[in-house]
């Protein structure tokens, strides 16, 4: 999947995710660190695409949006932007969502055609990706920062769903994730354990051992990434709630 | 197996919601979202029955040949709780709702037990706010509740069309504790108060429903199994913390903090998530409803409310303490009032320019009399009295004419009340102002008329609500002081007045002859007959001391010798 965190990030596994990446970025925001750079690069690297179509919704033309997301993410990564950070909108996803709209109001003051190609681009993002899925957001339905939240939700259960799916891969369970991720929200959508069973040549309470695991991983990973992304893991039920509104 | 919401079906199998397109690998992103809480209140009731099972709702059709005895009229709605249709019950004429729960009766033989344990104990929770059990059972494999029909809209409908002041919604929170403290005292907890379930019927009464279905439809930590779906039935956003964490736990305090986050979106629009605002602070609310509305959100069940009746009492302080709702009826109830009030306000603002006018054709003809009077005329003249009293009438008359301005206005009612007094007591136009002074006070009196004047105070306050706390302004407090002083000075002067005409009048110094009357007055006696001689000759020194200061400037005018028949020395 292409919002897939860096490697070195991603292998770090879950030790990683337990300390939370944004609260490393927010602990050295005062001084530049390798580590809390990188964090914050995996970071934008995963939820570029929200902020992509945030400013599609804001009206801007698919090339430019383009070149002002990247520039927004140049300008986040180089310069030391975390220093506004407010302490109080201690999230990953506010903070983003203030800093993009602030980035957007600031630029359209500036000239921006002696700023554009100029600067490095140092996230790789795939653009006609992000547009072909910007076309298919309904119209007009949400505003710019409702899109936002609503793809930021989206987002997060894709990279989750994409990492135990990897994480079953490396095991070589491959197959019975396929089999049983649908499981993941409910019963399976109308297939009985038997007919799981019987297709993945198991017992029914191996089948059904399995998919207990499987639902445990996922809410674990859930909510590793959910940590990933705020300051003390006490907001993770909160944050939750809002992901939870953002897409009701 | 994979779920192809695209071909198959656009509804989540769990949770009935449409899903899109873009739907994380085809499932349900709000079901996937609910898997991330720890635990759930009511675990999936899918698994209550049996894995293969999926709650359709049967069609009115259906629905009318296993309940001959009702005339099916349409699906109202479903959801995660079951579906639920308008019927009529013919033999007693009155519409019903029917509830089917989302079970596969066969499956489970243990909760038919269940079902009517839970059935019996709701069905006994007869109140007004409470959506009332007429009658359940199972009938062909669904289990079912024929239930009151509510004819109105529920909460969140009334939310989202924004129609809902806060001022109306804190007339609803005290009925919901009502039906929540009922409920709770019966020993039922709610456990899933939402706005969904707060249905408002057509005079505006609240009707809470689905009472402890989420416990029967839920199940109990001993019969979890492995392959549970720990899954949050409905919306987890007005769950407590503690629900979310265990539903073993849960007790009516979650109720409570779920009436909290109710509450909190009735005020503002917006749930209570993140580290948000106090309600005050995102609408003119009273600035006390902050500390229920967090004290009923606290994170630890203990530092909540303890009893939904508590919040309800406090709620209903502050509602009646501070500014009521401007509804309709009570806008109209103003209007009749301040019409009441007009007459005799417009009455006091009348007197208190006669008093005006009576003062500057006193001193028109006092001009006239002092320049072109005779001699003997203007002997009998006392111009420094006369200008003490034309002085104090005026301000006097000044304070009725703006009370009478205020009491137009409902506003101000100690101030009215004075003004009436005065307009009674005060200056030559008394004769209308006596009468016009008891219409006022009748008229104030009346509590109507006490109310409306609490309106106007309020309405005048409306803009900053929040300092409703905050002692009467400074400005009111000062104006009355004031009306006070004069008053007091004023009725001074007036009993002074015999205590001047003793004053000596030889040394032709007006305010040389009045300060030791006045100090007189003000000393450690004033009345004559009951003082010491001792004092009286000791105070009848001091008033020659300061006669013998002889204020010059001030002299207004030589008075004739004649005039000094009147001195005593020793009398003051």
């Amino acid at each position: 999947m292409k919002t897939q965190p860096p490697n070195d990030v991603a292998e770090q596994g879950a030790r990683v995710f337990a300390t939370t990446r944004w609260s490393i970025v927010l602990a050295a925001q005062d001084r530049e660190s390798p580590d809390s750079r990188k964090a914050l690069a995996s970071l934008c690297l995963t939820y570029w695409y929200p902020v992509y179509a945030f400013v599609r919704r804001r009206g801007h033309a698919a090339h430019d949006a383009q070149d002002l997301t990247q520039e927004f993410f140049a300008t986040l990564l180089e310069k030391s932007y975390l220093r506004s950070v407010d302490r109080e909108r201690g999230r990953f996803r506010t903070f983003l969502l203030t800093a993009v709209s602030r980035f957007l109001s600031n630029q359209r003051e500036r000239s921006r055609a002696s700023k554009r190609g100029g600067g490095n681009q140092p996230l790789s993002l795939d653009f006609a990706t992000g547009e072909s899925r910007y076309r298919h957001e309904p119209a007009d339905a949400w505003t710019p920062e409702r899109l936002f939240d609503r793809r930021w939700a989206f987002t997060l259960l894709d990279t989750v769903l994409a990492r135990l799916e990897d994480e079953y891969r490396r095991q070589e369970k491959g197959p019975l994730f396929e089999r049983l991720q649908d499981y993941i929200t409910g019963d399976g959508g109308g297939s009985a354990y038997a007919e799981t069973a019987a297709a993945l040549d198991m017992t029914e309470g191996a089948v059904k051992v399995a998919v207990h695991r499987l639902r445990r991983r996922y809410r674990e990973t859930l909510r590793e990434e959910i940590a990933a992304t705020v300051e003390s893991p006490d907001e993770i039920d909160d944050e939750l709630k809002r992901l939870f509104d953002a897409i009701a | 197996m994979k779920r192809t919401p695209m071909t198959e079906t656009h509804q989540c199998p769990e949770c009935g919601a449409e899903l899109t397109v873009d739907a994380p690998r085809g499932l349900c992103p709000a079901c996937l979202l609910k898997q991330g809480f720890e635990s759930s209140p009511a675990e999936n009731l899918a698994e209550t029955a049996a894995p293969a099972s999926r709650f359709t709702a049967p069609t009115s059709e259906e629905l009318a040949r296993r309940f001959p005895q009702l005339e099916i009229l349409e699906l109202l709605g479903q959801g995660g709780m079951g579906a639920v249709y308008k019927a009529r019950q013919p033999s007693l004429d009155r519409l019903v709702a029917i509830k089917i729960l989302p079970i596969d009766a066969g499956r489970d033989p243990a909760f038919a037990e269940r079902f009517t344990r839970e059935a019996r104990a709701l069905a006994r929770l007869s109140h007004p706010h409470i959506v009332g059990i007429y009658d359940f059972g199972q009938a062909d494999g669904l289990y079912y509740f024929v239930m009151e029909y509510v004819d109105g809209v529920n909460l969140r409908q009334l939310v989202a069309s924004r129609q809902l002041s806060p001022q109306q919604a804190l007339a609803l929170v005290p009925q919901i504790c009502e039906a929540l403290q009922f409920a709770h005292d019966e020993g039922i907890v709610h456990r899933d108060v939402k706005p969904e379930n707060i249905l408002l019927d057509k005079r505006g009464r609240v009707k809470i429903a689905d009472f402890g279905l989420a416990k029967l439809l839920g199940r109990t930590a001993g019969e979890a199994t492995l392959t549970r779906v720990e899954q949050v039935m409905g919306t987890p956003l007005y769950m407590a913390p503690e629900q979310m964490q265990s539903s073993h736990a849960v007790d009516h305090r979650a109720d409570i903090y779920s009436l909290g986050v109710v509450f909190y979106e009735m005020l503002t629009g917006e749930l209570p998530l993140g580290r948000f605002a106090p309600p005050s602070q995102k609408v003119h609310v009273d600035v006390r409803l902050d500390e229920i509305v967090l004290r009923t959100l606290e994170r630890e069940p203990d530092r909540r409310y303890q009893h939904a009746s508590d919040v309800k009492s406090e709620v209903e302080s502050i509602v009646s303490r501070s500014a009521p709702t401007p509804t309709p009826v009570d806008n109209v109830a103003s209007t009749k009032c301040c019409s009441q009030v007009r007459a005799p306000a417009i009455g006091l603002v009348i007197t208190g320019i006669l008093n005006w006018i009576w003062v500057t054709v006193m001193v028109a003809v006092f001009s006239y009399v002092m320049t072109f009077g005779l001699e003997s005329e203007r002997r009998q003249l006392e111009p420094q009295l006369l200008t003490v009293v034309g002085i104090t009438i005026l301000t006097l008359s000044a304070c009725i004419m703006f009370a009478g301005f205020k009491m137009l206005r409902c506003q101000a009612y100690p101030l009215a009340i004075i003004g009436s007094l005065l307009a009674m007591l005060v200056g030559p136009a008394i004769l209308i102002g006596l009468p016009i002074g008891i219409w006022a006070l009748v008229v104030l009196t009346q509590p109507e008329v006490r109310r409306a004047f609490r309106r106007g105070r309020d309405g005048d306050r409306a803009p900053n609500l929040r300092r409703a706390q905050a002692p009467a302004r400074p400005f009111q407090l000062l104006a009355v002081a004031g009306f006070a002083l004069m008053l007091v000075s004023g009725l001074l002067f007036v009993a002074g007045s015999p205590t001047i005409n003793v004053m000596p009048r030889n040394s032709a110094n007006f305010l040389g002859s009045r300060w030791p009357a006045r100090a007189c007055l003000f000393g450690s006696s004033p009345r004559r007959s009951v003082r010491p001689r001792k004092n009286r000759r000791r105070n009848a020194s001091r008033s020659n001391q300061h006669r013998s200061r002889k204020r010059a400037s001030f002299t207004l005018t030589e008075l004739p010798a004649a005039s000094q028949r009147v001195y005593e020395p020793s009398v003051c």
